[in-house]
């Protein structure tokens, strides 16, 4: 079931996250990303898929969360104790759960706030670049992004992301509320950027249809815990995947419904 | 009450109102960066006048000079106040924040009363009493230069939230989770806002002093800056420039009418009324921001 | 420790939401209330209407203050003016021969309905803006009181209280002063104490949380406001009443002015949003602050022998109270209530390190 041995840009061994001191969000999480490959956090909504990746970009502290326990390693490199702005630094970029796009700026302006770390020269060529990925922000570059569509925020948020040059992308839900054509429009695009140019992806889905489109390996979380690991194919194909995940009890009566919330567990 | 005396005030007003402009840059600086509203504003003004009477009285510098050091010191204090007071509470209710906020106002206030006490002194810029005249209206010289001041401010200010920085700042303003995830540093930037709003209250605190003296009344110019930072928009840097003019010509007029009818005062009357109704008709003051609410 | 929850069971739902379920906390209410019955007896009159006298009524007006920031999550810089109102308000009906007893209801009355302008500006606003213009009715309502004299009673601007009659026996002596006193304290405390278990007290919540989101759910969170503030308002008009009638004897426009409203939140604060034994706290906290900070002040300038200006001691105090908002803030942003529920969650379990949410 293992991964092919890679060099691995991200790797989490055991995290453990604890909200306001009691709450227990997420037990013993590890989660690989070779270096260049693409993906997938599933898990229904709290399992802790936010979580997981708030702890890696360090944005737990704002919301009174903290690493408890386990190790958080970037290239070989421990970044448990780092500031965010830090570990954007280190080329960690987060584009957050419902987009956040900062509203009162045009999108020109979002990318100009998240190049903070880089010289004119880098930013003017990270816009060209973004510009490419997403024409359509281009259209739109002088209107508050508040005004923006959905699907145009998360252009917007996926490219401020690129602003900061990252090596390792972290998407929550991308698909969260958009049209499926826009879904696979952005996701197209996501695979060209990991293949073009070279950019490992990690990327959290509840549509878990889509990710696994696209994605060459997949982390099932259920509960704050990893409950399953394997390549996209062999994901695609465990019935239980298909059962929950892909829509395929369709034919069932509610009777088994029930009865499949409690069955749902696979390991608590 | 003849036209021109009327208009007289209203010149005058205005030119007053540019000054209470200079006050509400400096809540208005804070809330574009950081959505905190800022009711420490009149007691840094305060401080900041004692600080540069401190440097002329007791260091024997001359007035700019002791300007300049003060600018230099509101400015660490800005920053001071932002890392011991503010930073703990990012992401707090905004209650506590305000709370904050005035328990910082009592502190400043009450603290420069402690070390330099309460008698008025006089803070002389070297700018002639004798009126300037502009066609038939007599205009105060303090006034002109208090107002050509705070335009040049005007336009520095606005130069900047159009630079990478401001850009950064306004970003951090709408969304702190959103700024730490792209790098940047939100701590420094608001600390950044409280220091550039500590020199602003040091340039309107000497301009005041210029006009009334330094004394405890210094710290009551908060109720006009509030006033007509609302009124522009808290996060408007033009409309604090126009809702100062504005509260200053309706001031002017206000009082020259209103002050023999209701045996004086009317000037706070006013402010106060002008905020209830900017806030019950327009929170958004002239040129606010809207909240852009998506469900 | 003390507070053992071993060996309670609670067998219906009533005993489970009784007010008060552990007996340690019934018996320790008991004794508390046999010492504020008995005060005038072995407590001296000095300290009895000089410092549990104002204790009382200002823990009342805290309490209703606590009742529109901690329950209703709304702000109010205006409290003080809501106060003097209603103090106003009693001054002139007792003055006009209108028995004490309705004079303080028509104070309360009055100061609700006036009070319940700021809930229509609760209405349109929130937040910030909501503080200030409260804040700014606060202002108006001072320039009114001061600048018309038939309200305020001309230029002395000090109105005299007639002594407080009750069933028409007049009330002068201090003991029955504090009993007026503490039968307020007690009413608002029982009334906010049964506040958190009705429909009334959640739906605050609910709107105080997210009032959009209360609105989803069927909270008219436009009612719950105006019941919010005006019962708050209720509250504080009665109290600034009694405050006159029991402990100024005269009122002035000073006396409710917005650094009164802000001592008022800094109880609030201080003690803890929310928290009613946190009220009791703050207002003693913050009404007994300045003198004790003076005690001090003496104590230490004859101990280390320097002396400081009149104006450094007259302003000392007051820097000392900001920085003590200041503090609390950052230290215990939930107050004195929070320290003391910190402490009694750690008896309950003791000798054991946690409690299990
Ligand atoms: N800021 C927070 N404070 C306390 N608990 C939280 C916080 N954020 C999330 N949680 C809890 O942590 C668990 C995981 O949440 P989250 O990571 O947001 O799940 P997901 O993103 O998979 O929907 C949930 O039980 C949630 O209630
Ligand atoms: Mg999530």
């Amino acid at each position: 079931m293992n991964a092919p041995i890679t060099a691995k840009i991200l790797s989490l061994n055991n995290i453990e996250v604890v909200y306001d001191h009691v709450s227990l969000a997420i037990k013993g999480v590890s989660i690989d990303v070779p270096e260049g490959g693409m993906v997938a956090l599933l898990g229904a909504n709290g399992a802790g898929k936010s979580t997981t990746l708030k702890s890696i970009s360090g944005l737990l502290t704002a919301e009174r969360g903290e690493v408890r326990r386990g190790e958080l390693q970037f290239r070989g490199q421990s970044i448990g104790g780092l500031m965010p702005q830090d570990r954007v630094k280190l080329g960690i970029a987060h584009v957050l759960e419902g987009r956040r796009v900062f509203e009162h700026l045009t999108p020109d302006e979002n990318l100009i706030a998240a190049s903070a770390l880089h010289s004119r020269q880098d930013m003017n060529r990270n816009k060209d670049r973004v510009y490419s990925y997403f024409p359509r922000l281009h259209e739109r570059r002088t209107v508050a992004s508040g005004y923006l569509s959905g699907g145009e925020q998360q252009m917007l948020a996926i490219g401020r992301a690129l602003m900061t040059q990252p090596k390792l992308l972290m998407l929550d839900e991308p698909s969260l509320g958009l049209a499926p054509f826009l879904v696979a429009e952005i996701f197209q695009i996501l695979g060209r950027i990991n293949r073009d140019e070279g950019l490992s992806i990690l990327l959290v889905e509840q549509n878990a249809i889509a990710a696994l489109e696209i994605v060459s390996h997949g982390y099932l979380i259920e509960s704050g815990r990893i409950v399953m690991h394997d390549s996209a194919a062999a994901l695609k194909k465990n019935p239980d995947i298909q059962e929950f995940y892909l829509g395929g009890a369709e034919n069932k009566n509610f009777r088994d419904i029930k009865h499949y919330s409690r069955r749902k567990r696979w390991l608590t | 009450m003849d036209a021109i005396s009327l208009m007289e005030s209203a010149a005058n007003g205005a030119l007053i109102g540019l000054m209470y402009s200079l006050v509400a840059m400096g809540i208005v600086l804070i809330y574009k960066s950081s959505s905190v509203p800022n009711l420490a504003q009149g007691s840094m003004t305060m401080l900041a006048a004692y600080v540069v009477l401190a440097f002329a009285n007791s260091a024997g510098a001359p007035i700019w000079a002791a300007i300049s050091l003060a600018i230099i010191t509101m400015f660490i204090i800005g920053l001071a106040i932002e890392r011991v007071a503010l930073r703990r509470l990012a992401g707090r209710p905004i209650i506590m924040i305000l709370m904050m906020t005035l328990g910082l106002e009592i502190f400043l206030r009450a603290g420069s009363m402690t070390i330099w006490g309460g008698t008025t002194r006089p803070m002389n810029l070297g700018i002639s009493d004798a009126p300037l005249f502009l066609g038939p209206l007599l205009i105060n010289r303090a006034y002109a230069f208090g107002a050509v001041v705070t335009i040049a401010m005007f336009g520095f200010f606005v130069m900047f939230f159009r630079s990478r920085v401001g850009v950064v700042l306004r970003a951090i303003s709408d969304d702190y989770t959103a700024a730490w995830s792209v790098g940047i540093s939100v701590e420094r930037g608001v600390a950044l806002s409280w220091a550039m709003s500590a020199v602003v209250a040091t340039i309107a605190g000497v301009l005041w002093s210029s006009v009334q003296g330094v004394d405890q009344s210094l710290a009551q110019l908060l109720l006009k800056g509030v006033t007509v930072a609302v009124l522009g928009g808290l996060d408007s840097i033009g409309g604090a420039l126009l809702a100062g003019v504005l509260l200053g010509v309706v001031e002017g007029i206000a009082s020259s009418v209103l002050d023999p009818l209701l045996g004086g005062a009317s000037r706070d009357l006013v402010d106060a009324a002008m905020l209830i109704l900017t806030i019950l008709i327009r929170p958004h003051g002239l040129f606010g921001r809207h909240d852009i609410e998506r469900v | 420790m003390l507070f053992r929850q071993a060996g309670i069971f609670h067998a219906d739902y009533s005993a489970d939401r009784a007010l008060f379920p552990i007996p340690a906390d019934r018996w320790m209410i008991g004794i508390l209330l046999l010492l504020a019955l008995a005060a005038p007896i072995y407590m001296n009159t000095l300290y009895l209407s000089s410092y549990l006298l104002p204790w009382l009524i200002w823990t009342a007006g805290a309490l209703g203050l606590n009742l529109i920031l901690g329950w209703a999550g709304q702000f109010h810089l205006g409290y003080a003016a809501v106060m003097g109102i209603g103090a106003y308000a009693a001054v002139h009906a007792t003055r006009a021969g209108i028995p004490w007893e309705i004079a303080i209801v028509l104070a309360g009355i009055t100061a609700s309905v006036i009070g319940s302008v700021f809930a229509f500006a609760a209405l349109r606003v929130k937040g910030l803006y909501l503080a200030l213009s409260t804040l700014a009715l606060q202002f108006v309502m001072d320039w009114t009181i001061s600048h018309v004299p038939a309200i305020s009673g001309g230029t002395q601007a000090t109105l005299q209280a007639p002594d407080i009659r009750l069933l028409g026996r007049a009330v002068t002596s201090d003991a029955g002063l504090y009993y007026v006193a503490l039968v307020w304290c007690v009413l608002v405390t029982s009334f906010m104490l049964n506040l958190r278990r009705t429909a009334l007290g959640r739906a605050l919540v609910a709107v105080r949380e997210k009032d959009y989101a209360a609105a989803v759910i069927g909270v008219n969170s436009f009612y719950f406001k105006l019941v919010a503030f005006a019962t708050s308002s209720f509250i504080g008009g009665v109290s600034g009443a009694i405050l006159i009638g029991t402990f100024y004897h005269a009122v002035t426009p000073e006396q409710f002015s917005v650094d009164v409203s802000i001592q008022a939140l800094a109880m609030v604060i201080v003690g803890g949003l929310g928290s009613i034994i946190g009220s009791y706290f703050g207002a003693a906290f913050i009404l007994l602050m300045p003198g004790v900070m003076n005690s001090f002040i003496s104590w230490a300038t004859t101990k280390f022998g320097f002396s400081l200006g009149i104006e450094t001691l007259a302003h000392l105090p007051q820097a000392f109270y900001g920085a003590l908002i200041i503090g609390f803030l950052l230290i215990e942003p939930l107050g004195l209530g929070k320290i003391y529920n910190n402490i009694r969650d750690y008896l309950l379990v003791w000798p054991f390190g946690y409690t299990k949410k």
